[in-house]
């Protein structure tokens, strides 16, 4: 589904989300699996900027595909698609990439656990068990500050209300501008997973959501004893603002620690691609991620990563990233 | 004028050598070694690989070599070169080691840890399933559909992981696999730890470096094995030689004492035998050892504190395993160790010896890697001296056959297995 996608229309989700609809150009179905992203290329302020957003909406609606995007604080992308994107505005995309799939781990009962805006791949999965009638049983869990801020939060009741094995729990920091919560309450724990999910050992479980949520939940499923290979997850990480440079966009140094080079890549760059525009040739193929040609060590820093299956676990504790699919959090040393 | 010659009497040299070879097969006498060129010549060689090694379920590896998805090793039978990795599912998969581009060895390393399988010349990229998830730079008509690896068959029977080249492998493999497994599968060796793994190259056959395993004739050559290992292996008891009498006494009544244990603990034990006249021959039984009974060290006890299996006793004699054509297998309380013979040349094989112990089994801590490997590398230095000499010996013009003894039973049942082979390849 890689071309132009026209805007078709722009829907309100909570205060600070929107949904945008997009149509391709050319008429053409959308085939992807639930779960997956597209890499999107937006021209804002004469300045191609990438950026990977996962399709909230299911393969089974594929005339259209969606992107919910949560506007972030001082974040260039999403301000901008929240302020400017109307329908009738073309955007480029790639895809569809990712392996963070329940059609890559057909189970028979699922556990679905997001914080924030990491609801979206959860949502396209749980849309499209929906829609196909699937008996996979599902038990969906979103962490949000306020009951305000839970996203698709009457769709969700309605797939609960009307498919009998779809069951969905909200845990909120705090009560909302006008409602009381009475849910449960405070952060996500291992007791109040239990409570909404008793059988949580034999669920496969996905998880998306901040890396804060995501390290606890990983601490949880291993307390409750559930083999790693069950567990699949997705983290989308917002960047912290950091110094906003003239380029508009937040910058960061990248230090090579081999060549001495120190290069500026932006939040919404990959590395491989900061290094060309600077003229540095890495060593690198199939840009996805697949092929792990530009694998590299991180030294130093944070980088948010979605390698395609060219890096496995055990490379990624030993700090291995891919530079075609990783971009910078904060400043960094790579051994290159 | 010209003169024309027509050589009408020279048939084609293939033919004439496919004819030499049906008639050494066809003389081949039962009960008695093989002629000098099944030793020796690279035509032999060649149809061993095709005959044997291409049609038949080998053993090549373990499952705790590959233990994470993306872990793969490399072995090559022959001209092929097979890629056994455990794939995103799990599960083994096999794959010819080519590239779908060029041809090109997709895999250079013996083993390792891989996302993808990346071929290292053009960047074809192949998922663990063999699809071909990449290529660089190709017209916009190109399938990647059509190009997936080649796959080969895998199977993981208790631990240990097989492969078959053939299209259709031999049907009685399933069987086998279910009768071995319920052997196996108490020591846990899925999930075990790879504790060595050695790569020795012998000079001399392969069939000769697994004669030389199917008979304890010679035993007196392994001092260290002989330690825990009854040396009455292969003897009917009443051909008991008088010096082995002591020992073998002490078999019977350790094997009594043993057979209870195995009853307890729910081990099955009972020899299965059928070596010959099927196409996937085996033998399997558990039974005594010498001195403290638990492993093969020095003393006979345990070499590891953390035991296969957790199980709840060390003293559980050994857990034999024969497989026709290249594999034997020895597992005791407190470690397993695998063993497969690949052909290099005509007068060079590849014996790889893995030696396995508990998945939480820590070096220097519960075990001492130099007494876990003493037995095995000393018997296995010892019996490549033994095959090099073989080999040395039946290279003379002036050797003939000669007979098998009672207790070589076993290598009668593998060279009649192995002709069996040769004859149905030659009617192919």
């Amino acid at each position: 589904m890689t071309g132009p996608l026209v805007c078709r229309q722009v829907r309100d989700v909570t205060h600070d989300m929107k949904t945008f609809v997009f149509e391709a150009s050319e008429p053409a179905l959308f085939r992807h699996d639930p779960g997956q992203y597209l890499t999107f290329t937006f021209e804002i302020d004469g300045q191609e900027i990438d950026r990977c957003y996962t399709l909230s909406s299911p393969p089974s609606r594929p005339l259209l595909a969606s992107i919910t995007v949560k506007r972030v604080p001082g974040g260039r992308v999403s301000n901008w698609l929240h302020d400017h994107l109307t329908p009738g505005d073309v955007v480029r995309a790639r895809g569809p990439l990712g392996g963070f799939s329940t059609a890559r781990h057909p189970a028979p009962a699922y556990l679905f656990l997001s914080g924030g805006s990491g609801i979206t791949p959860l949502m396209s999965m749980t849309r499209t068990l929906y829609d196909l009638a699937s008996p996979a049983d599902v038990v969906f869990v979103h962490s949000a500050r306020t009951p305000d801020d839970i996203p698709f939060r009457q769709e969700l009741e309605l797939m609960a209300a009307t498919a009998p094995q779809i069951r969905v729990a909200h845990v909120c920091e705090d009560d909302g501008a006008v409602e009381r919560w009475d849910g449960h309450r405070g952060r996500l724990t291992l007791d109040v997973l239990r409570q909404i999910a008793p059988d949580l050992p034999r669920r496969e479980v996905f998880t998306c959501g901040p890396q804060g949520y995501m390290r606890a939940v990983r601490r949880m499923l291993a307390t409750a004893g559930l083999p790693e290979d069950r567990c699949h997850e997705e983290s989308f990480e917002v960047p912290a603002p950091a110094a906003v440079k003239a380029t508009g966009g937040t910058s960061f140094a990248v230090r090579l620690s081999r060549s001495g080079a120190t290069i500026a890549c932006d939040t919404g760059t990959p590395l491989l691609e900061a290094a060309a525009r600077a003229g540095i040739t890495l060593p690198s193929s199939c840009g996805q991620g697949l092929c792990g040609t530009c694998v590299t060590t991180l030294e130093k820093g944070t980088v948010d990563m979605r390698p395609g299956g060219g890096l496995r676990p055990g490379d990624v504790a030993r700090n291995k990233i891919l530079l075609c699919c990783s971009t910078p959090l904060e400043d960094l040393v790579i051994d290159a | 004028m010209s003169i024309v010659t027509t050589p009408a009497t020279v048939r084609p040299r293939e033919e004439r050598g496919t004819s030499r070879i049906q008639d050494t097969v066809a003389r081949r006498v039962v009960g008695h070694s093989l002629e000098r060129p099944f030793y020796t010549d690279r035509e032999f060689f060649d149809l061993d690989i095709a005959a044997v090694f291409t049609r038949h379920w080998l053993f090549v590896a373990v499952d705790a070599e590959i233990p994470e998805p993306g872990d793969y090793t490399t072995v090559e039978i022959g001209p092929y070169s097979v890629i056994v990795v455990r794939g995103d599912d799990e599960n083994p998969r096999a794959f010819h080691n080519v590239c779908r581009h060029r041809g090109a060895r997709l895999l250079d390393g013996e083993r390792g840890s891989v996302g993808n399988l990346v071929c290292g010349y053009h960047k074809w990229t192949y998922g663990t399933d063999g699809a071909l998830r990449y290529a660089p730079s190709q017209p916009g008509d190109f399938d990647p559909g059509c190009f997936g690896l080649k796959t080969v068959h895998v199977r993981s029977v208790g631990g240990l992981v097989f492969v078959c080249l053939a299209d259709q492998p031999p049907a009685d493999f399933t069987e086998v696999a279910a009768r071995i497994e319920p052997y196996l599968l108490p020591h846990g060796l899925r999930r075990a730890k790879v504790a060595a793994r050695t790569d020795l190259v012998e000079d001399g056959n392969w069939k000769l470096v697994m004669e030389n395993n199917r008979e304890c004739y010679h035993c007196d050559g392994h001092p260290e094995l002989l330690r825990t290992f009854f040396p009455t292996y292969g003897y009917a008891g009443k051909d008991i030689p008088a010096p082995l009498r002591p020992a073998h006494e002490r078999y019977l009544r350790t094997g009594a004492e043993l057979r209870e244990t195995y009853e307890r603990l729910g081990l099955p034990y009972a020899l299965i035998e059928e070596l010959d006249h099927r196409t996937t021959g085996f033998r399997i039984q558990r039974d005594a050892l010498d001195l403290a009974g638990e492993s093969f060290t020095k003393d006979g006890r345990a070499a590891c504190r953390r035991l296969l299996g957790d199980l709840p006793t060390p003293r559980l004699g050994h857990l034999s395993l024969h497989m026709q054509p290249n594999s034997w297998f020895h597992v005791v309380g407190d470690h397993a160790i695998t063993f497969s013979a690949l052909p290099l040349a005509p007068d060079k094989t590849l014996l790889r010896t893995t030696w396995l112990v508990h998945p939480d089994a820590e070096e220097g801590v519960d075990y001492d890697p130099d007494t876990l490997l003493a037995v095995w590398t000393a018997t296995n230095e010892q019996d490549a001296r033994l095959v090099a000499r073989a080999q040395r010996g039946v290279s003379s013009p002036a050797y003939t056959p000669g007979p098998y003894a009672p207790t070589e039973y076993q290598v009668e049942a593998f060279c009649s297995w192995y002709v069996a082979r040769l004859r149905e390849e030659l009617r192919r």
